[in-house]
């Protein structure tokens, strides 16, 4: 590192002079660095412009293949910020102190509004602050055994003003677990910023998260199961869901994986129910109980508050908490601090007045500019804020359900360095901290994720902005404290529970939902494969103006294999119209758009149960732009490269679900499905393109034997042109060719060998695969290949067909037997009534 | 008067449902004019054991679950109950309707009233508009007693709007019925309510049942055949006041009281969810059967 006295001439042109009487992160009010921003400026300084913009390259980079960018890519408009905020010891201490208070102070007004209800019997609280929105859960107060605690994890929005001080801007309690973000925004950012990282001594978040473990393995024990209950991949938190479940060794489950029975809840899993301990909620309180709140709980959701309220399962945090949440706690934060904990509040609130008292409501109607009006305890993301639109439609909300609103204001705020294009600048800033419980206090992660917000830069506007809902990306570092005794060994959680073989294998725990989910990735990416070669062959054949290849009632033949076709044109006009059917027509089953369209759907599902570079092969493959343009015959040479790339990504997916999963069951379902699916495709070739003696025949099987990708293999065998039962050999009953028919049930018989049975006797779908295996080996290629007198050969016919229809009915048996657990429940009609649509949202605007 | 109140619910399914679960309401409860002398439950086929909790209005729930393929089941529940005519209430006396919103939003210096507190703000169920909030303020107008203002509204509701089985069904938002100005007791009962917490007016939802077979010489009261719904307001001296704006009366011998919540949804005598049904039938038949007078 250079000298300090070098430094400060680089620094002062890198950083511009801090504005006036607002507080700077990284430079003092007379413009000098701050001493533990010093290191890292001199550090960018000496990157020069270059390196700096390609640090920011790498972060963005790196970042995009952790998958945050992924997650928030459609919700977050901006790459963010590569430079992070470096917060001293001292600026550390007093910003813990207050989050560590306020989680505290949220848990003690929870345990007494679902407990004694002093606060609302002394008048302490207005009651319009709990009942007056829908967030209070009715059915989760009073109980005679209430739950040990109420949050096991808090969030925070918070932020320095431009004096200084450190101040709240939400209280982050109902779906918290934004820690994935948090660690994975950690890691990109340590490894881009290694060196200043290192030197600098930044404390790291491993063993915060060790301390939060451990606290979970002594609430699930030794054999317990620990869940995270996300919504699913539309969440747009679910990439943090994922990530944290994977770091914590938890299964992430959704709401029609768990049920709830005999005050206890289980998960739905291929080897029957399991039962699960603590569960880490990642969807919203009023939808995890389909009998208490059965209108706003999620599609499959059980009735998650009995097994909380009998004792037998964790919540954490637990149905309730939003009555707490975002802006609740702000405008009588002061006074429940002093009744609650008998201390004085440590980091107050932006200015926030509740609606529900009638002088408040007077202000904000008098002067609307600096407030922003919000809902009191939903999350911001999720809020429609349109009622508040304009002044007439925000004073009827409020004269209508005065109680749900609070106003806030952001007030002016510190600012920090951050990166415009080759300059440096300072703009206002928010960050988010992240605390758990950790059994004997709370424990808060030094560390955070930042974000800038837009303020109006003149003095007189006194700040305002709005919280982002998502799309923070600015790492926060905490210089180690070095008075204090190291933390240990740095090392990441991850590596530490692998090494001491913490980690339970998943083996027979696989949800039946994700299996179900495997299975049809398997079959619809070979689905994908016939649809992508089928197009391939077509084409090739028509580009090559070859009088027998390309003519077009063979063509029209071929085509039609996966297309309807529409006989009112020429068939030159008919093959044109497959081919764009194929590659644009929505509503074509087995044409591209709907397939890749489950594809990527069921990866982006199935993605933490298949490998995360096969799921970049699928994601590749499915989001190609070129997709949407409309290819057809007309482009010919375009399309003909994205097919042969897409076949390519297939096959590299196919290759990494081989190579890179472990033989589980997820594997097993994955294989099972394609295996499935190709043979079904394959006993269809063999009878459209062999099922009678055609007089193109030679064609023909040149044109299967391209499909399945054995040409080659044929020449190899036989150096002749196709004969009909030498092709039937290689493509039917050769079970050493993993394009041939026998292969694929052999494979298959194989895998449902392996699977769990319930008694000493083979499945019913393993007879079935195991008859078609014997079937096969006792037929010879010459045989099949006889014709009748009409020319067609019967007796491969009927054999396909039967192969065709058995195959259905062992993926139908399949599901019967894994799957029919991850069947969801409904809500029965209500008593005396038929049931009718949904109430709509009660909107106050309406 | 002692009543036996059978209640019974039958659901079919087009398919064998794998798995379903019931929340129960139907345990009548105690109150100030009724005493429930025994209550039971059976369900066939027979279910996994029931587990029995209060809900934070005191009303006793009951989870029955079902575990086995079944594609039928019948819930009954039977009850004694012992009912008294309600002592009288002079209307007139209670308190302006202002100064019960005052005490129980927490404005100035009266004492709280966490019992009442739930009921004061408009539920899901009960939500208002601007139309129901011009409806109400014709019967509760500047220091009216709020009990006489109720009893207004109660048979304005009971004059404007047409009892009209199947208009309705139960999920009806009250917005929708009072502008159809129809609708069945449920309905009723969300409207009235909707006009009073739209003022801040603390009131709550009864459940229960209606005598099936009327007194001699009297008429047969409308909502009998099935379980009934009410509204309780409450007052600073008499504390919660039934009205029944289906019948335009308040209930005395002919109401059994269920329980109460914030709207329909609180107490929903039978709900749940089932696994793998198809589409399903249900049917419920109620039967209140006078077993003696009991004199005074």
């Amino acid at each position: 590192m250079a000298s300090p006295g070098a430094a400060t001439a680089e620094e002062s042109r890198l950083v511009p002079r801090p504005r006036p009487g607002v507080f700077n992160e990284a430079l003092g009010p007379d413009g000098a660095t701050r001493p533990h921003w010093r290191g890292f400026l001199d550090w960018l300084a000496a990157l020069g412009t270059e390196g700096r913009a390609a640090t920011a390259r790498d972060l963005e980079r790196s970042r995009a293949e952790s998958g945050i960018a992924f997650s928030a890519r459609e919700h977050a408009d901006a790459a963010a910020d590569p430079l992070p905020v470096i917060l001293s010891a001292q600026d550390w201490a007093a910003l813990e102190a207050g989050v560590i208070q306020r989680a505290r102070l949220a848990e003690a007004v929870l345990a007494d509004l679902y407990g004694p209800n002093r606060l609302l019997a002394e008048g302490v609280l207005p009651p319009g602050m709990v009942y007056g929105t829908d967030a209070f859960a009715a059915h989760c107060a009073g109980w005679q055994s209430p739950p040990q605690r109420y949050l096991y994890v808090y969030e925070a929005d918070v932020a320095r003003t431009a004096e200084g001080e450190w101040i709240c801007l939400a209280d982050r309690l109902d779906t918290p677990l934004g820690d994935g973000w948090l660690i994975a925004n950690r890691i990109a950012s340590s490894q881009c910023f290694a060196q200043p990282f290192l030197d600098l001594g930044i404390r790291r978040v491993a063993s915060h998260y060790a301390r939060f473990q451990e606290l979970l393995d002594s609430l699930t024990g030794w054999e317990g199961r620990l869940g995270l209950l996300t919504r699913g991949e539309g969440d747009p938190r679910f990439f943090s869901h994922a990530y944290l479940a994977r770091y914590l060794n938890a299964a992430l489950v959704e709401p029609g994986d768990v049920t709830v029975r005999e005050g206890a809840a289980f998960v739905k899993t291929l080897d029957g129910l399991k039962k699960i301990d603590v569960l880490l909620r990642g969807a919203p309180d009023r939808a995890v109980d389909a009998l208490h709140r059965q209108a706003e709980a999620l599609p499959g959701a059980p009735a998650l508050s009995l097994a909380a309220r009998s004792g037998a399962l964790v919540i954490g945090n637990a149905i309730g908490v939003s009555v707490m949440a975002h802006r609740a706690l702000a405008p009588y934060a002061h006074l429940l601090t002093e009744r609650l904990l008998g201390e004085d509040l440590k980091m107050p609130d932006a200015p926030c007045l509740w609606m529900g008292e009638d002088a408040a409501r007077e202000t904000v109607l008098a002067d609307r500019t600096p407030w922003s009006v919000e809902p009191l305890n939903r999350r911001a993301m999720v809020a429609d804020r349109t009622h508040l639109a304009d002044d007439a439609a925000l004073a009827a909300a409020l004269a209508r359900r005065p109680e749900r609103y609070v106003a806030l204001r952001i007030p002016r705020l510190a600012d920090t360095p951050v990166l415009r294009g080759r300059q440096l600048a300072s703009a206002p800033w928010m960050m988010r901290v992240f605390a758990c419980w950790i059994g004997d206090g709370w424990s808060v992660a030094p560390a955070g994720v930042a974000a800038e917000i837009a303020q109006d830069p003149d003095p007189a506007a006194g700040g305002g902005g709005r919280v982002p809902a998502l799309g923070f990306g600015k790492d926060v570092w905490v210089i180690g404290d070095r008075e204090d005794a190291p933390s240990g060994p740095s090392v990441s959680l991850l590596a530490d529970r692998l090494a001491t073989g913490h980690l339970r294998r998943t083996g027979r725990d696989l949800l039946s939902r994700v299996a179900d989910e495997v299975f049809w990735l398997g079959r619809n990416a070979e689905r994908a494969e016939a649809t992508l070669r089928l197009l391939d062959v077509c084409l090739r054949r028509y580009l090559s103006g070859n009088r027998i290849d390309a003519d077009p009632v063979l063509l029209v033949d071929l085509v039609s294999l996966r297309v309807a076709d529409r006989a009112d044109l020429s068939p030159a006009q008919r093959f044109r119209d497959a081919v764009s059917r194929l590659v644009n027509d929505e509503a074509e089953p087995f044409g591209l758009p709907a397939i890749l369209a489950a594809l990527s759907a069921g990866a982006l599902r199935a993605r933490l149960s298949i490998s995360e570079e096969g799921w970049r092969y699928i994601d590749r493959l499915s989001s190609d732009r070129r997709w949407g343009e409309g290819l057809d015959l007309r482009r010919s040479a375009d399309l003909m490269r994205l097919l042969e790339e897409s076949i390519r990504n297939l096959a590299a997916f196919s290759g990494a679900a081989q190579d890179n999963l472990t033989r589980n069951f997820a594997w097993r379902f994955l294989e099972m499905g394609r295996r499935i699916e190709r043979g079904k495709e394959i006993a269809r070739l063999a009878r459209r393109l062999a099922g009678e003696e055609y007089e193109d025949e030679e064609s023909r099987l040149r044109a299967w034997l391209t499909l399945s990708d054995s040409t080659s293999a044929y020449r190899n065998r036989y150096m002749m042109v196709p004969r009909v039962a030498a092709v039937l050999d290689l493509l039917v009953l050769d079970e050493t060719n993993p394009r041939a028919l026998a292969y694929q049930l052999v494979q298959l018989e194989a895998v449902l060998a392996d699977l769990p049975r319930d008694g000493p006797y083979r499945r019913a779908e393993h007879r079935l695969a195991l008859s078609l295996v014997t079937e096969l080996r006792m037929l010879d290629a010459d045989a099949m290949a006889e014709t009748t007198d009409t020319g067609t050969r019967a007796r491969l016919v009927r054999l396909m067909r039967r192969c065709e229809s058995d195959l259905a009915e062992i993926a139908d048996r399949i599901a019967r037997s894994y799957f029919a657990h991850a069947e969801v429940p409904v809500a029965l009609a209500h008593a005396g009534r038929s049931a009718e649509p949904e109430d709509k949202a009660d909107d106050p605007g309406a | 008067m002692l009543y036996e109140v059978r209640h019974r619910t039958t659901y079919r399914y087009a398919a064998r449902a794998a798995f379903s679960q019931h929340l129960l309401r139907l345990t009548p409860r105690d109150t100030d004019c009724q005493r429930v002398l025994d209550s039971r439950i059976d369900i066939t086929p027979r279910v996994e054991p029931m587990a029995t909790q209060q809900d934070l209005f005191g009303n006793t729930e009951h989870v029955a679950t079902m575990t086995r393929a079944h594609d039928e089941l019948t819930i009954t529940a039977v009850s004694r109950v012992e009912r008294q005519d309600p002592s009288q209430f002079i209307f007139e006396a209670g308190a302006p309707w202002e100064r019960v919103r005052d005490q129980v939003l927490g404005h100035g210096n009266m004492p709280p009233v966490p019992e009442a507190a739930p009921f004061v703000f408009p539920s899901a169920m009960t939500g208002g508009n601007g139309d129901i909030l011009d409806y109400s303020v014709k019967s509760l107008r500047p220091g009216r007693p709020l009990l006489a203002a109720a009893a207004e509204l109660c048979a304005r509701i009971h004059r404007d709007f047409e009892y009209e089985p199947g208009s309705t069904g139960a999920d009806t938002h009250p917005r929708d019925s009072f502008a159809a100005r129809r609708g069945v007791c449920q309905d009723f009962a969300h409207v009235m309510l909707a006009c009073l917490r739209s003022l801040r007016v603390p009131a709550r939802y009864v459940s229960g049942y209606l005598r099936t077979v009327p007194p001699q010489g009297q008429e047969r009261l409308q909502g009998a055949d099935a379980s009934h719904a009410w509204v309780s307001v409450w007052d600073p001296v008499f504390a919660w006041v039934d009205f029944d704006p289906t019948n335009d009366v308040v209930p005395g011998l002919d109401h059994i009281t269920l329980a109460w919540g914030r709207d329909f949804r609180d107490v929903s005598p039978v709900s749940g969810l089932v696994v793998g049904s198809g589409s399903q039938a249900l049917s419920v038949g109620v039967d209140v059967i006078p077993l003696s007078a009991i004199p005074a």
